[in-house]
């Protein structure tokens, strides 16, 4: 310990911190300081090489020591691992309310768009302390519910269906742009086509669904013109099909359309009232020439017919208005071409509409919740099960009492199912609904909603809580086939979504964006969209071929398409948005160190930051928090425009002893990535083209004199040192960085399962044992997590 | 068995309103502060910026064409160069003005592309009879939006805007929103019985998370009964005949009339929130020297009759706002030293820097009233010739409005403005 005094003590101690501060022994507030301690110690960290006298075995000795002293503190403090109940959040509410009205989506009003949203901690949507609960939620949370059930229960008489045939010449195009007094386009008698990526079409005659109920849909459409334009020019790659969008309210059909040939689309679909019918064709190309309007794009029009039909094209051009003219226009114009435009597009020839129907009267989904006998009467017997379903435990007696009482003395002024529709509101808004992990529900209840969260943000089934009950999940083995179980009926997809999500702070990517006028690419083609689906995929792959957790790190492949491709220099994918399994072979990327959404994410919209990457890496990928610089420091502005780099002015700022001291622990786990731009692309120098005022770079000049090449080098307090991104790589996979990786990697899942950081070292510990006895697969690691003490809370 | 908690609620209620009957507030019972009250100004287009932005800067600058009306309010307002949401020109992104975000952007930020309005008026909420109030003349220029992301439409015809806020609902009307406020309260009623399971058995770590719930139980019981209230009592009545009287109704008169029911409105306490657009479809023609549409205006070729137009155009913007400022100023903010505009916080601007450029950088911006200690001509840009992000301004209307924040959507921090 004589070794650490030396420079952690007195008044200016290194790194802000100060052997003392440890105590003889870790207390609740310093165990965290242990942790640290020894997570430096392990990783040869402290003390740092250029004073390390510490010899391969005092430094066992040394871990040893912590590691049990972090032990025997766990044990003394008897601290309960309950943790406390938070309040759904806005996901889990409507998955919820969805699974307890026994319906497929919460229907198509958007009817929880008045939620206010959930705010996120360090990208968590499940944090107890952030999920904030106010008037405003609750008032929400009664209309969303009534709107809800209003669609799913339906009183009085049936509705009488109609049948609606809508030709191309019925087909708008609903207004985009603020301009509303411009009338609507509407399509030709022999089809409505999609011109612009924004554009909705509406039926004339079918705005909206007038009532709710069954609809049966049937769309007459094809792909035109796949292929015509060049699609470096449109955006639009050849190989993708045309697609087409239905949309019904806020649910959304997508279908691949066939070229040329006529596909007839039929849905039949449940529709709420009032939502609307629209169509559109989704395509992540067709933006963002010029300044970004769809309207530049007809421009291309006129470059095709200059080649391909060079009469017709001389014949627009002749029948301008003569170059004298005040408003004559240049003939490439995109305003001459707006007629001719040929580019990859839907065609509607006509659809039919049918509706509403019922297979029944009162419909199905009504029966199924109030049975065919809806009696006030009978409102205890009725609203039982749905309390069930919503509270996920058992009823206990009386407890129902009140809501009963309200049913009934609402039925004479409502009506009996009106007033069971009362009921309904008042249990999906009671705190035993809208409350997660309150301390009265069993242990057994308990573990099954947690399972059922974590994996399928939504309540538990009965299979799944009578499986808890009979004890099939009391055991590691029981709790990983269980989630394999969840996970190969593709149940796990909120999870497969929402963790990732979470963990890599995805939505963070565009908070900077790229600058648009220097990474045209990112905007022109939404390539935040194909990162984004990048790292989920690659999170799906690992879950379903279990893979060790280890290969986030190692992985030498990743999931891309052309866009992607793009970003990342590489050419020999096919010319499509699918994303497919690519290995890369110069040891720069793969996993997630080589993912652009990561280096995206971590960047300024002009240059990048070494510290911002560095601290991201230790934070979600380490477990280590470094501590943000004291406030009276003075931090030098990166200046784009200076010709210095970004190394150059940390180093000037780490010329500061205070500020040295944390820098030499953060900054290696940056600079690797100073290859990577502000968009993850490759790159050996900086770029010259920010060092010259915005006026002349925005010339485009073509000529690219070289920027300063890029020092991607750096030392480890441990002395090993790095020249660039391969051998940090390497670094990455020693045995003290596969172990915070894993360590971190559960503390992520703990923190997504009980919304808040798990505070118990020995525990975290067991369960990365755990995962060590099964190589690390990322199956057994999550079954780990949940059969841990700190997941049952037990 | 709650109908003790209910009948004590409703008796409070009671006790709260009667010194209202008193007053000629129509403010919320519950209120005792002097209220804070938020109006901006937008346009689709900017502003021609030679016009706009002052020539010197700092507390004695000397005032721009285009702002020339508001010459009076000199000392107390900010105009602030060198401000943007960041993003590339073009039309359309204009719309992100009081958000910083693009819909498209949205699902990146909890709360959306909530305009700044709209955060406002969820603040207030039902403490005033409409949280917020949204105007224009023909169209709207789409720049409040709701924490959901959805726009939020102003009412286009002066006329409906009087209906709006100061006709009262039929008898029918009111007997059924009266039934949905009753129908919220029992459900409350019976939402606010499901608790003793919950507390017989928690112990004191999950305590704070259940009072949140009671809590809030409890407040949305006195917002509907405040909001019944709202329903019983008659709205203030306002003289619109005098602003259809003049022969001619050119638009001068219309925005006046709207900024008048607006400035009414916040006198009456109907609101404390409201934004008024000038669009780009509303012909202004019948300003003195304007021949031209405003988009046409903005595309001038540099011309200097056709800049003359925009500068007419802007400055009429400029003029209407000035007007209704002024008479803000000449009422006296009751239990408090200032005036009503001292208690107003006004923005002016745009989404979109210059329509002649299509740039959307370095935004027309002016700030006035609130009780600001105002800076004059402000250059917003950092150390490092960065223009600053308009969400930082934001950050401290924010903070003066009560909202212990500290960040909203692309802020990066607090533009100085101190209150005092």
């Amino acid at each position: 310990m004589t070794h650490c005094s030396k420079c952690h003590s007195g008044p200016k101690p290194k790194g802000d911190f100060d052997l003392r501060s440890l105590e003889t022994d870790p207390g609740n507030d310093s165990a965290e300081l242990w942790e640290t301690s020894l997570d430096y110690v392990k990783a040869e960290e402290m003390p740092p090489a250029k004073q390390s006298r510490l010899s391969k075995s005092d430094r066992q000795r040394l871990i040893r020591f912590l590691e049990e002293k972090l032990r025997f503190h766990s044990r003394l403090t008897t601290r309960s691992k309950r943790i406390k109940p938070r309040r759904l959040n806005n996901r889990e509410f409507e998955n919820s309310v969805r699974d307890v009205l026994l319906i497929e989506d919460v229907g198509t009003h958007q009817p929880t768009d008045n939620l206010i949203g959930d705010a996120l901690h360090e990208g968590f949507d499940t944090h107890g302390d952030t999920l904030g609960f106010s008037k405003f939620h609750l008032e929400q949370y009664i209309d969303a519910v009534r709107r809800i059930v209003d669609a799913t229960i339906l009183s009085g008489d049936q509705p009488r269906s109609h049948r609606y045939e809508i030709d191309g010449d019925e087909i708008f195009a609903a207004h985009t742009s603020q301009n509303t007094k411009r009338p609507e386009r509407r399509g030709k008698s022999d089809g409505f086509d999609f011109l612009d990526p924004k554009q909705l079409a509406y039926f004339e005659e079918f705005k909206t669904a007038p009532q709710t109920g069954w609809y049966r849909i049937s769309i007459r459409c094809t792909g035109k013109d796949r292929g015509r334009y060049d699609s470096n020019e449109t955006g639009v790659y050849d190989d993708d099909p045309i697609r087409m969008t239905i949309r019904l309210g806020n649910r959304e059909r997508t279908f691949d359309l066939p070229d040329e040939e006529v596909m007839e689309i039929k849905l039949n679909e449940w529709v709420a009232a009032g939502s609307r019918l629209r169509m559109q064709h989704p395509t992540d190309g067709l933006r963002m020439r010029s300044n970004g309007n769809f309207k530049f794009q007809n421009a291309i029009a006129g470059q095709y017919l200059k080649e391909h039909d060079p009469p017709l094209y001389a014949k627009v051009v002749a029948n301008m208005k003569s170059p004298k003219s005040r408003n004559a226009r240049r003939p490439e114009s995109w305003q001459n071409w707006v007629k001719y435009w040929q580019g990859p597009r839907p065609r509607v020839f006509s659809a039919v509409v049918e509706g509403p129907f019922y297979e029944s009267w009162p419909p199905r989904r009504q029966v199924a919740l109030l049975g065919s006998n809806p009696d006030a009467d009978n409102a205890a017997a009725i609203l039982k099960p749905i309390a069930e379903r919503a509270w996920r435990r058992e009823i206990r007696s009386e407890e129902l009492d009140q809501v009963v009482r309200l049913v009934q003395s609402r039925a004479d002024q409502l009506g009996d199912v009106e007033a069971l529709k009362e009921g309904i509101v008042a249990i999906l808004t009671s705190p035993p609904f809208i409350l997660l992990n309150t301390e009265d529900v069993t242990s057994t209840d308990r573990f099954a909603t947690k399972f059922n969260y974590f994996l399928k943000s939504t309540i538990p089934d009965t299979g799944l809580r009578e499986a808890v009950a009979n004890g099939r999940l009391n055991s590691f083995d029981g709790v990983r086939e269980e989630v394999k179980r969840v996970i190969n009926q593709s149940e796990g997809k909120p999870f497969l979504r929402a963790f990732p999500f979470a963990w890599l702070k995805l939505n963070d990517i565009n908070f900077m964006a790229p600058d648009p006028d220097y990474y045209h690419h990112y905007h022109r083609k939404r390539v935040s969209e194909d990162m984004v689906d990048e790292a989920l995929h690659f999170f799906s792959h690992a879950i379903n071929e279990n893979i060790p957790v280890t290969e986030f790190l190692s992985a030498d492949y990743s999931f891309i398409n052309a866009d992607l491709a793009k970003v990342y220099g590489v050419a020999d994918v096919p010319d499509d948005s699918i994303l497919r399994k690519y290995t890369f072979t110069d040891g720069r990327r793969g996993g997630l160190l080589g993912m652009a959404a990561f280096l995206t994410i971590t960047a300024d919209s002009l240059g990048t930051s070494p510290i911002h990457r560095a601290v991201y890496v230790m934070e979600n990928f380490l477990g280590i928090h470094p501590s943000p610089p004291p406030p009276d420091v003075k931090i030098a502005e990166p200046d784009v425009r200076a010709a210095k780099t970004i190394k150059e002015v940390l180093e000037a700022h780490k010329a500061d002893k205070t500020c040295a001291s944390c820098h030499e622990a953060i900054d290696p786990f940056g600079y690797a990535f100073e290859n990577f731009d502000p968009m993850g692309a490759w790159r050996d120098n900086y770029s010259t083209r920010l060092s010259r005022p915005a006026a002349t770079a925005k010339g485009r000049s073509k000529e690219k004199p070289q920027g300063i090449p890029i020092d991607a080098s750096s030392s480890f307090r441990n002395g090993t040192h790095y020249r660039d991104i391969t051998e940090f790589r390497k670094l990455m996979l020693t045995e003290a960085n596969r172990d915070r990786f894993v360590r971190c990697f559960i503390t992520k899942l703990l923190t997504y399962a009980n919304g808040v950081e798990p505070d118990n070292f020995p525990e975290v510990e067991k369960i990365v044992r755990t995962s060590a006895a099964h190589e690390y697969r990322i199956v057994d690691t999550i079954a780990a997590v949940i059969d841990s003490p700190l997941f049952r809370e037990e | 068995m709650n109908t003790t908690r209910r009948s004590l609620l409703k008796g409070v209620g009671g006790v709260l309103t009667l010194p209202l009957l008193e007053s000629l507030s129509f403010a919320a019972p519950s209120d005792a502060e002097v209220p804070i009250r938020f109006l901006v100004v937008g346009n689709p287009f900017g502003a021609h910026p030679e016009h706009f932005f002052p020539t010197d800067f700092g507390k004695d600058f000397t005032i721009s064409p285009t702002l020339q009306s508001l010459d009076w309010l000199k000392d107390r307002m900010t105009v602030i160069s060198h401000t943007d949401h960041g993003m590339v020109s073009g039309h359309g992104r204009e719309i992100s003005f009081l958000s910083g975000v693009l819909p498209t952007d949205a699902q990146a930020f909890p709360e959306k592309n909530m305009s700044i309005d709209q955060l406002f008026a969820r603040h207030v909420g039902s403490q005033v009879r409409y949280s917020s109030v949204g105007a224009a003349l023909e169209a709207g220029i789409r720049m409040s939006w709701t924490a959901n992301g959805v726009e939020k439409l102003p009412i286009t015809d002066p006329q409906k805007l009087f209906n709006h806020l100061f006709l009262n609902l039929s008898p029918e009307q009111k007997s059924v929103r009266r039934d949905m406020l009753d129908r919220n309260g029992s459900i409350l009623d019976t939402v606010g019985s499901q608790f003793s399971g919950l507390l017989n058995n928690s112990s004191k770590t999950d305590r704070d998370r259940i009072d949140q719930f009671q809590t809030s139980i409890r407040e949305l019981e006195h917002s509907l009964a405040d909001r019944k209230t709202w329903l019983d009592r008659d709205k203030p009545s306002f003289d619109i005949s005098g602003h259809f009287a003049e022969s001619e109704m050119t638009i001068a008169n219309r925005y006046d009339a709207i900024f008048d029911m607006i400035a009414y409105a916040f006198e009456t306490g109907l609101t404390r929130v409201a934004s008024i657009e000038f669009p780009s479809e509303l012909k202004y023609t019948d300003i003195d020297g304007v021949n031209r549409s405003y988009h046409g205006c903005t595309h001038n070729g540099k011309a200097d009759d056709t800049v003359a137009e925009l500068v007419a155009i802007e400055s009429f913007q400029v003029s209407r706002l000035s007007r209704c400022l002024k008479k803000l100023d000449s009422i006296k903010e009751p239990n408090s030293d200032g005036t009503m505009l001292d208690h107003t916080i006004v923005l002016f601007g745009s989404g979109m820097g210059y329509g002649g450029t299509h740039s959307n950088r370095n935004l027309p911006i002016m700030v006035a009233g609130g009780g600001f200690k105002h800076g004059g001509h402000v250059d917003a840009r950092d150390t490092s010739g960065k223009n600053m992000p308009l969400c930082n301004l934001y950050v401290a209307l924010m903070q003066r409005f009560g909202i212990e924040r500290d960040k909203f959507n692309t802020s990066t921090g607090r533009f100085d403005l101190q209150h005092g």
